[in-house]
């Protein structure tokens, strides 16, 4: 990920090196649309295997982004090989919080691969940028057409069709773009009845129905500055969570922000980026799909948040600096309603959230200073409070009595990272240490039904910040048809939270067996080995592989829950003309760390084998593809360490898409 | 840009609109109970020259514990008599003319502060067609002994959460438990009020009637009141919630304790009943296990609330 930053700070450099030197003749136009194009260079939106992927495959195909799945739809992305909560997650720098208690709404699961134009992901403390973190930060960057000087129209349509879960999507997107006015707009529809897995059984309950739109309006204000609306609503209806006993009726999300940007030709600033945004998102969980439940429960949740974001980008000479601040405020409750079997009866009310008010404001740094042609110094740290109020404390009270109804933290962050390139060698070494607060669950939840371990989870609004100290290193060689890379990072999380059994209470959840509250342990320890490798046998031919192996330990040895037992990936990739074809095989070993203290049992090793074909050709001027694959091809029936109650994943799946450019 | 800052801002309003509505919490807790906090006149008397206001809360006197309140005006000189010794007897007769009472405050105390007599009933039972409340009050004033009667209606108490039961205990005494508050419990940490009564055994033979010494009830002191509150119904499987503490006797005669509710809907007050010697002498431990789907078996001492 340190590459990424690198990348990042050298095309800042450069554009502004180029731009001084030239500015004098070169419109100005330009500088804002080079900036405006430093978003755009990242990886596109698909993977190897598959063009047309949801987010969350997306995400899957990197090496520190694992997921824990509770169906087909709505992953909860583990970022080094932690719970989502331990890292932030934004869209554009801006704050999204899920709106259900059981995490089945991560904010991936509100966009869509065509409003997205990538995925920035950072590892650690280097993620501090919007705002505390421990594991890292996954920021979804929205798409972006520049300005143009002359007046361009720009489209895709993409439709296909996936034979196991009868998945049929259609995706469009659209941008016009002029010297002053730019117009994005995008619509996704997906939708899938129930997979079947490697047994050729239906897996019952995992449907879903996606609709995703987005809008971005931006508009030249003068010579140097932009403003920019923009809007993504998603609906989601009727999906199925095969894992839980209950489904998502409705979801519904509204995210929306104004950016303001300012460039800045001469002086130490060079560009002045401030938005404002505002989200809203409303999640429906009930049981009315599951008449064998012995309780009819709804399960609502809603969050809010508003927040401003403003970022500064400073150069001189051989030293670049970001400055970034973050403020918001999210507003999160969510209440269960339990249904007695006489329904004339009293029916049964709690929150699960009782109104959670996070306040968070914090002010974040990084620079890099390349010390030589060969070396670059990355440091940085962020000063952050985080305040929360709990409207309905009562409920807090039932098991922590008396405990406050306000807590405010300070969350502080620093880190710094050394690269060194020589010949066709780079090497990097750093360390980080950061703070986080608990989230609303951890410190606010009651009864939150929690199917993998089955027990009812209850929050404590006293924990203590999560602090964690980490190191990383990577070395890698590359030369032009060879490459090999490894990365590993070691994280000591002192305070690390997790739920232990309490004595206290009984479950509220007929399915539950028992109370787990949120606590401390005193430490936890968790690391991350990745070895990456590239090799071109021929010029058509090229080979691909992945290896990654984590371990996590708490204080007394024993193993966390939801760790990556060893992975790997090879693919290798031909190309003839138009037509291209890949391959590739991924699969885990067995699971030897698993944690039957956290729920879990021993999950067995599985290898899966993937095949996909395109071909690309023109309709008109419309640059067209086609392509045809098929994952699983032996229809392996399998689960994996991280499937929410060993539910089995998809068998075969033969998969059709087609897109067109214009 | 004004017709696009126009078009956002309409579709914000038509899009953030709740499609479901959050519940009211202060609506939910209130839609099976009332709470009265005003005390309102639930009967005046006239005799002679004296006016005897009677207040309660809302006005009414409902089965279960009742904060009695006693005003007793000269009319003549239209001054308040607060030097009296004022008695208080509430009684119900039957169709055959027995007649029992209830566990009340004989001698009514005087309230300085706020300048009226204060005591409580217990009435065990409403009033039906066949069996009526009558109160016997006394009274002195100028060294004269006024003797008041005057009938009452005894309504049924639609709120559980100040539901009574009444009972023999293993010492072969007759005990009566009354929930004296939350009127309106939270999802929280509530106070549990209680108030223990006796009948006391008549020793000498029947005097003039009312004679107060065949109806004699009192508080009972130093016992302790053990808590279990559980959900019963079938599908919390015996839940219960926990910091809960047993109730024990405070200065005012009556039994404070702590009850935590997890939800709103049905709940059971599991009680055990130990006698100032500790020993138990009614009600039985009921089960802690966790029995989705099956009801939850009640002490034989217990109190039904819902809220």
């Amino acid at each position: 990920m340190k590459r990424l930053l690198i990348i990042f700070t050298l095309l800042l450099s450069n554009i502004f090196v180029n731009a001084q030197d030239t500015n004098k003749k070169k419109d100005s136009i330009i500088a804002l649309d080079e900036v405006e194009l430093i978003t755009v260079i990242k990886k596109k939106i698909e993977t190897e295997m598959k063009m047309a992927v949801s987010v969350d495959e997306f995400l899957a195909s990197s090496d520190n982004i694992s997921f824990i799945k509770r169906g087909a739809y709505a992953w909860e992305p583990l970022l080094n090989n932690m719970s989502s909560e331990r890292s932030t997650i934004t869209i554009d720098g801006m704050h999204v919080f899920g709106a259900c208690t059981d995490k089945m709404d991560p904010i991936t699961s509100y966009v869509e691969s065509n409003n997205l134009a990538a995925i920035d992901i950072k590892s650690g403390q280097e993620g501090n940028m919007h705002g505390a973190t421990v594991a890292g930060s996954i920021d979804l960057k929205r798409r972006s057409t520049p300005f143009s000087l002359t007046k361009k129209w720009k489209g895709a349509y993409q439709t296909g069709f996936e034979i196991n879960n009868k998945q049929f999507f259609n995706l469009a997107n659209a941008s016009y773009s002029s010297n002053k006015f730019v117009a994005d707009g995008s619509l996704a529809y997906r939708k899938a009845e129930n997979y079947s897995d490697g047994n050729n059984d239906e897996v019952n309950h995992s449907q879903f129905t996606k609709f995703n739109a987005s809008l971005g309006l931006a508009y030249k204000t003068s010579e140097l500055s932009s403003l920019k609306v923009e809007a993504i609503y998603d609906q989601a209806n009727d999906v199925g969570y095969p894992a839980l006993p209950m489904d998502l009726w409705l979801s519904r999300a509204l995210i929306t922000s104004a950016t303001y940007k300012q460039l800045f030709e001469n002086g130490l600033f060079k560009a002045l980026d401030t938005k404002i945004y505002f989200n809203a998102i409303e999640h429906y969980m009930d049981d009315t799909t599951r008449p064998e439940n012995l309780v009819h429960m709804d399960m609502p949740g809603w969050s809010t948040t508003y927040g401003l974001l403003s970022k500064a980008n400073i150069k001189k000479n051989r030293f670049s600096s970001e400055i970034q601040l973050n403020a918001y405020n999210n507003y999160s409750i969510a209440e269960m309603r339990m249904y007695p079997q006489d329904r004339s009866e009293r029916t049964m009310f709690a929150y699960s959230w009782p109104g959670v008010t996070t306040t968070f404001a914090g002010l974040s740094i990084n620079n890099a200073w390349e010390i030589s042609d060969q070396s670059l110094l990355n440091f940085g740290g962020s000063l952050g409070v985080n305040y929360n109020h709990s409207k309905y404390v009562e409920f807090n009270w039932i098991f922590h009595p008396g405990t406050p109804q306000e807590k405010t933290r300070i969350l502080p962050s620093l880190h710094a990272g050394y690269q060194l390139n020589i010949d066709n060698f780079n090497f990097s070494v750093g360390g980080g240490y950061g703070h986080r607060a608990p989230s609303v669950s951890e410190g606010y939840g009651y009864y939150i039904y929690n199917s993998f371990d089955r027990y009812d989870y209850i929050g404590n609004p006293d924990l203590e910040n999560e602090i964690s100290y980490e190191g990383n290193a990577s070395a890698g060689y590359a030369n032009d048809k060879f490459s090999l890379q490894a990365n590993v990072n070691y994280f000591y999380i002192e305070n690390y939270i997790i739920g232990r059994i309490l004595s206290l209470g009984s479950p509220m959840n007929y399915q539950s067996i028992g109370v787990k509250g949120y606590t401390s342990l005193d430490y936890s320890t968790l690391f991350n080995f990745s070895l990456n490798g590239s090799y071109s046998i021929l010029d058509n031919l090229h080979w691909k592989g992945t290896l990654t192996y984590a371990r996590g330990k708490d204080e007394n040895e024993n193993n966390l829950p939801f760790i990556r037992p060893l992975s790997y990936q090879t693919s290798l990739h031909y190309q003839y003309n138009k037509l291209s074809f890949q391959t590739s095989i991924n699969g885990d070993l067995e699971q030897i760390h698993y944690s039957p203290e956290y729920g879990e049992d021993q999950t067995p090793s599985y290898t899966i084998w993937n095949l996909s074909a395109d071909y690309t050709f023109k309709i008109k001027d419309y640059k067209t593809v086609v392509q045809v694959g098929a994952e699983n091809v032996l229809n392996e029936y399998y689960s994996t360490y991280a499937d929410w109650g060993n539910i089995p994943r998809m068998g075969r799946n033969i998969f059709t898409s087609l897109k067109f450019n214009f | 840009m004004k017709k696009i800052s126009f078009f956002m801002t309409a579709m914000l309003f038509a899009v953030t609109a709740c499609t479901l509505d959050k519940t009211d919490y202060e609506d939910e807790i209130n839609t099976v109970v009332t709470e009265y906090i005003d005390y309102e006149e639930v009967v005046s008397i006239t005799k002679d020259q004296y006016l005897i206001n009677i207040v309660a809360l809302n006005g009414t006197f409902y089965k279960g514990y009742n904060e009695i309140r006693l005003n007793i005006t000269n009319t003549d000189t239209n001054e308040n008599v607060n030097t009296s010794d004022v008695t208080f007897l509430p009684l119900i007769t039957n169709y055959s003319g027995n007649s029992t009472s209830c566990p009340h405050q004989y001698n009514l105390d005087y309230n300085t502060a706020d300048d009226y007599y204060l005591g409580y009933a217990v009435f065990t039972e409403e009033s039906n067609d066949s069996e009526n409340w009558e109160l016997y009050i006394t009274f002195t004033d100028n060294e004269e002994t006024h003797y008041v009667t005057q009938a009452i209606t005894v309504e049924e108490q639609t709120n559980m959460n100040l539901n009574m039961t009444s009972f023999t205990a293993d010492d072969g005494e007759q005990y009566f438990i009354a929930l004296v508050a939350p009127q309106k419990p939270a999802i929280a940490e509530n106070e549990l009020v209680a108030g223990i009564y006796k009948y006391n055994q008549p020793t000498n033979e029947a005097g003039t009637f009312p004679d107060p010494t065949q109806f004699s009830y009192t508080e009972v002191t130093d016992y302790t009141l053990l808590l279990d509150p559980r959900m019963p119904e079938p599908s919390m499987g015996n839940h219960s919630s926990l910091n809960n503490e047993d109730l024990t006797q405070q200065d005012d005669g009556l039994y404070y304790g702590v009850v935590n509710y997890t939800m709103t809907g049905n709940w059971t007050l599991n009680f055990r009943m130990q006698n100032q010697y500790g020993e138990i002498i009614k009600g039985t431990e009921v089960s802690t296990e966790f029995t989705p789907g099956i009801e939850g078996a009640r002490s034989e001492l217990h109190i039904d609330i819902l809220f």
